[in-house]
């Protein structure tokens, strides 16, 4: 083995020792997750608690399915995060490619505008707009959650989608202006298939901030047929009656493994995403 | 037509951005000035009055209080962990893929299941927390450790740092690639030793990301409910909440809609001066690196 060989593995040794009390306390939820929800039932309160079941419970995941009608809050889940990421998309990419691609009067204005609205998060809103659907008679749908998300994540998307666009060169369009293309035609043939990825990147980023929200939901959505799966969890977990904690941990599984495969594949994306979008 | 052209591609997301954040920040303003029954109403015109209460209250002036040790206690141990972490994250080694997907799960899980995920296994008779504690012999009679607020909130503090690290390593992760591998080759030529290189390449070319993750985590952790709300709610005796929670349970647990409305305003004016401060730092940035070529 060479020298160069020696110091790397002796690296990555040491990298994995310094990194593992991190590692530990990140997989720990994790794991009551996955012990809790695979428990039976008269285990999940016996002393001392254990991690291993006895069986594995399998029934407890169609068991939390059935009793907390999951299906309807992930219904609601999945109806609301697709509408908001394509309301959020066809409001953000026009504004993203106005800032991109023109000067114009009121374009600085319209970017620490745009700041403002990301910096300012819903819980400071969230009694204002409580009180503006209430006098609309608007409470208690998902609609309008779907427009506040959307609102929410119009500026992060602009920011984002501006940083991706900055990679795509302008002579591919000027050839088409020259060829006598109008100029809305060439963003639709040639701009908007070359901004795919990009689009694809921060569809995905807004769904999972989207997937995520609570307070808004918390505030606005009153039955539980409405609920969105991040409030079906919160009410299991804050039953007046005794928790069933195995059922909660089943349905925190279902609700977020897909999300997170979503995420750990996104992850390349993000890091030089942000490391441009931070600067810009 | 060209002219309109940009100004009509802005204008829905301004529109909606308009009504749903900008008109609820009227509505505060205006509530905020009134008398309000539990039901909304607004009753009378009532002045600074609602103002002088929450000025006047001891649970705010409390939360007010805790929000900053919470806000300075999560960020900057995130910072000071996360800043080693990209580090080696961005160096070579075995596994490092699986190590950063790792690092980074927290992030794609919801405060709300975190949270949750955490309260239960913190539970003193059946936590799997102290069950685990018990069996490695570091203590011998589980603890209740949301029982109380002097132990459950550095508990939350704790939680608030682990899923604030994997968005603080991701951007400085996107500062360490930003910097070209020439100046380190360019430094090793010179002779100089991994700390020198360290010290005068990389922290100076990282400290913009290092200034951005500061003031971002401020105010994502300024503004963040769901920990707290999910684990103590506040409580108990209102030990644990900082203003975000104290104004959720007035606005709808306690109908005082004049005081939440007031705390709102507060906290939105804290957001615009943060705003600022993050303006101003990449102002400084893009000079900075202006400079930096020339």
């Amino acid at each position: 083995m060479t020298r160069r060989m020696r110091a790397y593995y002796r690296r990555s040794l040491l990298y994995w020792i310094a990194l593992l009390p991190l590692i530990v306390i990140t997989l720990f939820p994790f794991a009551v997750m996955l012990s809790t929800a695979l428990k039976p039932r008269d285990e999940i309160f016996a002393f001392p608690p254990r991690w291993l079941p006895s069986h594995l419970a399998w029934q407890n995941f169609s068991e939390m399915w059935t009793q907390s009608d999951f299906g309807t809050a992930l219904a609601n889940t999945v109806y609301v995060s697709v509408l908001s990421v394509l309301l959020t998309l066809l409001i953000g990419t026009p504004a993203a490619y106005a800032l991109f691609r023109f000067q114009f009067r009121g374009r600085g204005a319209f970017r620490i505008y745009l700041l403002i609205t990301q910096m300012v998060s819903p819980i400071v809103l969230v009694l204002g707009l409580f009180r503006v659907f209430v006098q609309l008679g608007w409470i208690d749908t998902e609609s309008p959650l779907i427009i506040t998300y959307a609102a929410f994540n119009a500026a992060f998307t602009v920011v984002m989608l501006q940083s991706y666009f900055s990679t795509i060169p302008l002579e591919l369009e000027e050839a088409a202006w020259i060829d006598g293309a109008s100029r809305l035609r060439t963003i639709f043939s040639i701009f908007l298939p070359l901004a795919r990825p990009a689009v694809a990147v921060t569809a995905i980023v807004i769904l999972v901030n989207v997937w995520n929200e609570f307070v808004i939901a918390l505030t606005l959505l009153r039955s539980s047929a409405n609920y969105t799966l991040q409030l079906k969890v919160f009410t299991l977990a804050s039953s007046l009656y005794e928790v069933e904690w195995h059922h909660t941990m089943a349905a925190v599984l279902v609700a977020t493994v897909p999300i997170a495969i979503v995420f750990v594949w996104l992850q390349r994306y993000l890091i030089s995403g942000m490391g441009a979008g931070a600067l810009k | 037509m060209t002219a309109s052209l940009p100004l009509l591609m802005i204008l829905p997301s301004l529109l909606l951005t308009a009504v749903i954040i900008g008109f609820p920040i009227v509505v505060l303003g205006w509530t905020s000035f009134h008398r309000v029954s539990k039901f909304g109403q607004l009753l009378s015109f009532n002045g600074l009055a609602n103002y002088l209460e929450v000025l006047a209250d001891p649970v705010f002036l409390s939360s007010l209080e805790r929000t900053l040790v919470w806000t300075i206690g999560v960020t900057v141990p995130t910072i000071v962990c996360s800043l080693p972490l990209a580090l080696m994250l961005n160096d070579n080694f075995v596994g490092r893929g699986l190590a950063r997907a790792i690092v980074l799960l927290p992030w794609s899980v919801s405060l709300t299941m975190t949270a949750v995920a955490w309260r239960w296994a913190l539970n003193g008779r059946a936590g799997l927390f102290n069950a685990t504690l018990m069996e490695l012999g570091l203590m011998h009679e589980p603890i209740e450790w949301l029982g109380t607020a002097t132990m459950a909130f550095p508990i939350e503090i704790l939680i608030g740092i682990l899923v604030s690290i994997p968005f603080t390593t991701t951007m400085l992760l996107g500062g360490l690639a930003s910097i070209p591998r020439s100046l380190h080759e360019a430094g090793r030529m010179d002779g100089g030793s991994a700390w020198q290189l360290f010290r005068h390449i990389t922290l100076p070319l990282l400290r913009p990301f290092v200034n951005i993750a500061v003031v971002l985590n401020v105010i994502y952790v300024f503004n963040s409910f769901p920990i707290i709300w999910v684990m103590t709610e506040g409580g108990p005796a209102n030990g644990t909440d900082i203003l975000v929670t104290y104004l959720y349970k007035l606005a709808f647990r306690f109908g005082q809609l004049g005081k939440a409305s007031v705390i709102s305003l507060l906290m939105f004016v804290a957001l615009l001066g943060f705003t600022a401060l993050y303006v101003s730092l990449q102002n400084r940035n893009t000079q900075d690196a202006a400079g930096g070529i020339a």
